[in-house]
């Protein structure tokens, strides 16, 4: 693990209560400066939680974030304006058109007018969201509403994105143009991490991983320390404690 | 079924027929079970959550209130034995109940959409059943329970004047007149909420909404006209007439027995079941576009071409002034929402349509009761001008429920509160303010007092710039989730008395901060220099109320930002 004062994002203790319900039980995490992090974890491990209270969507009960060297909860402008989100499960302002969509999302983020033009026409295209026209967003397909919800995350070009599920419900062919995308976006110097449990695409893609289960980090750090020499699922299905089928249930299928 | 003999170690199998092979016929899915997962979503909304559990107590302890207070009014003409109010009273409460039934839910209160009909769309429930247990749920509600509590009291009033005959007549009217009460309001909710979202009738459904408060115009006049000459036999006429239409027919059995005509019994209740069984087929049309969803693909590509970069596209020609900032952009989003989300649009129709008729109605009613001697004073006119100033400021009071999660896009930006709040008030007042200005001189007009406009203006410019201060805070502190569907009055259960209440606390709280404003009015009122002053007054009195709102708001929504869309978040 890298020291946390280089790290893109810093988490320390982070905890969070539902009524009763221990949703996070303490994250600590380092994601490094330049890469590319899978956040793995079966559904209700607290994966949105930990993202969410990443991004300064929800106030944990306890512990802290930072972005870059700035602290989300004390210093939100700053650390918010190295970040770009792909919430999941948030809608987006849906009765726009893409196209107004993105304008509107630079404009919230301060951009200059003609910079916004630029690259939401940009984006458009590349996203080959540029034929949608005037359709809006809420009419959009599940893939078309990933594809521009990470245009209205890469926008203003942040340092490091935060996507939560950014291959939930999306066909390959889209979900190959955003890996490419997002492989781009590393060689260029930023850092991602995202949330996934398709353990296919995070060992195609990240070079380091964290394993998150029952609101606590299982197992955290480069892609090979995590699997030494067998395969990623083995690993989180071991750490994860799945139960394998007796073939006594289920027996009128 | 013994071809596969369960294995010894499935415990539990014998007691779940219901896990029985694919082969085997099901069990029947029957109208209880609708009523029983309504029963059971209600109770489940209500676990672990004493705030709602004190927002349904209220509601069931006001219901139970109308429901007493109804039983003694509409049984009082039976046991007093008068014989003109015992026709006049079931026909008229009758006929407005059914009236309320059928506004009510479209301008003001939405409908409880507990049982989304799009849940049940891929399960195998013939038709029939679907809509007979959808008003079976629908039956299952304070709303309901209160009518047949209320009306409850004409069997009383006709028994007592007509014996046992004459009460169980009554008492199948009852039965009927509740059915036909749910089967209007689902039916006709259902309807609007399918024609909203085709925008291209939209402008037919301003039309209609604005019909159907027309006529509780007439109905108003004449009841208060009633009340002031306490003369009620003039009334006896229309009533009989209204009794054989489907708004009174089941409420007037009772008295047509006591009369002696009990061959009208059947004939009214079958009018009662044409119109119910009309209502449920109507229903049953719309419910299957709700269900299947309405295609707006077309209407997307109707739309024109595309002109300009993405940031001119944002902006609505009639904003063009705005600035391109983070607050131009705010201010834009929102007027493109108030038109093109259902929810908010529909809103807007009701403001628009109330906001004409309440001081239309007001007016003329008194115009007509106290005739030319008294002397005129805009005092009532303000009052219901002014109830239509705040009453436009209450659409705000939830301004970000309607977003709902969507708001977490603000958030990750760090929009600041104050440009957010003051963006969504000049958005909201695009619409608004040309809306009241509308209203105060139409009221002009039909006070025939042109004299009076500055004075209506001013009243209502700041009824309207108090009602957003304290709407800002509200809609901040009392945010609440609203569904996502399409269906522009649909929110969840119990919802209805929080709406209500927050409504309710927004109007009181403007009020209050009002007052000052109202007292210099009700001093000045009526000299000449205060109707040279009222509009500059009002219009500087608004502002100012504005400005502190949006000073105290701004500050609790930069602090709250996080809760705040945990409020609005529905839970899943």
């Amino acid at each position: 693990m890298t020291d946390g004062s280089q790290a893109a994002l810093a988490l320390r203790g982070l905890v969070k209560r539902f009524d009763t319900k221990v949703a996070v039980a303490g994250v600590d995490l380092d994601v490094p400066a330049g890469s590319f992090f899978g956040l793995l974890g079966p559904n209700g491990a607290g994966k949105t939680t930990t993202l969410s209270m990443a991004v300064g969507l929800l106030r944990p009960d306890a512990g802290a974030a930072w972005v870059l060297g700035h602290d989300v909860w004390r210093d939100p402008v700053e650390a918010k304006r190295r970040l770009g989100v792909l919430p999941d499960g948030a809608r987006l302002f849906d009765r726009l058109t893409g196209a107004e969509l993105l304008a509107y999302t630079g404009l919230l983020r301060g951009m200059a007018p003609a910079v916004v033009d630029q690259r939401a026409r940009e984006l458009l295209d590349v996203l080959a969201l540029a034929d949608a026209g005037r359709t809006l967003v809420v009419d959009y397909s599940a893939g078309m509403k990933k594809k521009i919800g990470l245009a209205c995350a890469l926008l203003h070009g942040p340092r490091l994105l935060v996507l939560d599920e950014p291959f939930e419900a999306v066909d390959p062919v889209s979900a190959a143009l955003i890996r490419e995308i997002l492989q781009r976006y590393v060689a260029g110097g930023g850092t991602v991490i995202f949330s996934s449990h398709v353990m296919a695409v995070v060992e195609r893609l990240c070079s380091h991983v964290a394993i998150l289960a029952e609101g606590t980090i299982k197992a955290v750090g480069t892609l090979d320390e995590v699997r030494g020499d067998r395969s990623l699922e083995d690993v989180f299905v071991e750490i994860v404690g799945g139960r394998t089928a007796t073939g006594q249930e289920l027996s009128w299928l | 079924m013994a071809v596969n003999p369960p294995p010894a170690a499935a415990p539990g199998r014998e007691d779940h027929p219901e896990t029985a092979p694919l082969d085997q016929a099901p069990r029947p899915v029957r109208v209880r079970h609708f009523a029983r997962l309504k029963l059971r979503m209600i109770g489940n909304g209500l676990r672990g959550q004493p705030w709602r559990i004190a927002l349904f107590a209220i509601g069931a302890l006001f219901g139970l209130w109308l429901a007493f207070g109804g039983f003694f009014l509409l049984a009082a003409p039976g046991l007093a034995d008068n014989a003109d109010l015992a026709v006049v009273v079931p026909a008229f409460a009758g006929a407005i109940l059914v009236l309320a039934w059928l506004l009510l839910p479209l301008a003001f209160f939405g409908v409880d959409e507990t049982l989304d009909p799009a849940r049940f769309a891929l399960l195998p429930v013939p038709r029939r059943t679907l809509v007979m247990g959808l008003l079976a749920a629908a039956l299952v509600g304070v709303p309901a329970v209160a009518t047949f509590g209320a009306t409850a009291g004409l069997v009383l009033g006709a028994g007592a004047r007509g014996g046992w005959p004459a009460a169980a007549a009554q008492a199948a009217g009852v039965l009927a007149g509740l059915l036909l009460c749910v089967a209007a309001s689902r039916a006709v909710t259902s309807a609007f909420a399918g024609m909203l979202r085709s925008r291209r009738v939209r402008d037919l459904a301003a039309v209609g909404l604005a019909l159907m408060a027309a006529l509780l115009g007439p109905l108003q006049v004449a009841v208060i006209a009633a009340v002031e000459r306490a003369d009620y036999h003039e009334f006896v006429g229309p009533a009989r007439v209204l009794g054989w239409t489907p708004l009174a027919a089941p409420y007037t059995l009772g008295i047509d027995v006591v009369e002696g005509h009990a061959w009208a019994v059947p004939v009214k209740l079958a009018i009662t079941a044409v119109a119910i069984a009309g209502l449920l087929w109507w229903w049953s049309a719309s419910l299957e576009w709700a269900m299947v969803g309405a295609a707006s693909g077309a209407d997307a590509r109707s739309r024109g071409g595309v002109s300009g970069g993405p940031v001119a596209q944002l902006f609505p020609r009639t904003v063009q002034w705005l600035p391109r900032s983070q607050y131009g952009a705010v201010v834009a989003r929102e007027v493109r929402y108030w038109w093109r989300d259902a929810r908010r649009r529909a809103n807007l129709i009701a403001i628009s349509v109330v906001g004409v008729f309440v001081p239309a109605m007001v007016t003329l009613s008194s115009g007509v009761l106290a005739g030319q001697t008294q002397q005129r004073t805009p005092i009532s006119v303000t009052l219901s001008i002014l109830f239509v100033g705040v009453y436009g400021a209450v659409l705000l009071a939830n301004q970000f429920g309607f977003d709902g999660t969507a708001y977490a896009a603000h958030l990750v930006a760090g929009v600041p509160g104050r440009t957010e709040l003051r963006a969504r008030m000049v958005a909201a007042s695009v619409y608004l303010v040309p809306v009241l200005t509308v209203v105060a001189v139409v009221a002009t007009v039909i006070v025939r007092e042109p004299v009076w406009l500055p004075t209506l203006l001013g009243g209502i410019y700041a009824a309207y710039g108090t009602g957003l201060a304290v709407n800002q805070s509200v809609s901040i502190l009392g945010a609440y989730a609203m569904p996502e569907t399409s269906n522009p009055f649909a929110m969840n259960a119990g919802q209805g008395v929080g709406k209500s209440l927050l409504a309710f606390v927004a109007m009181l709280g403007t009020l209050v901060l009002a007052s000052p404003y109202l007292v210099a009015a009700g001093l000045a009122g009526g000299t000449a220099l205060w109707a040279w002053l009222a509009l500059p007054v009002g219009l500087g009195y608004g502002l100012g109320a504005v400005a502190l709102g949006l000073y105290i708001a701004g500050d609790t929504l930069d602090r709250r930002g996080p809760e705040l869309l945990l409020a609005v978040t529905p839970r899943r």
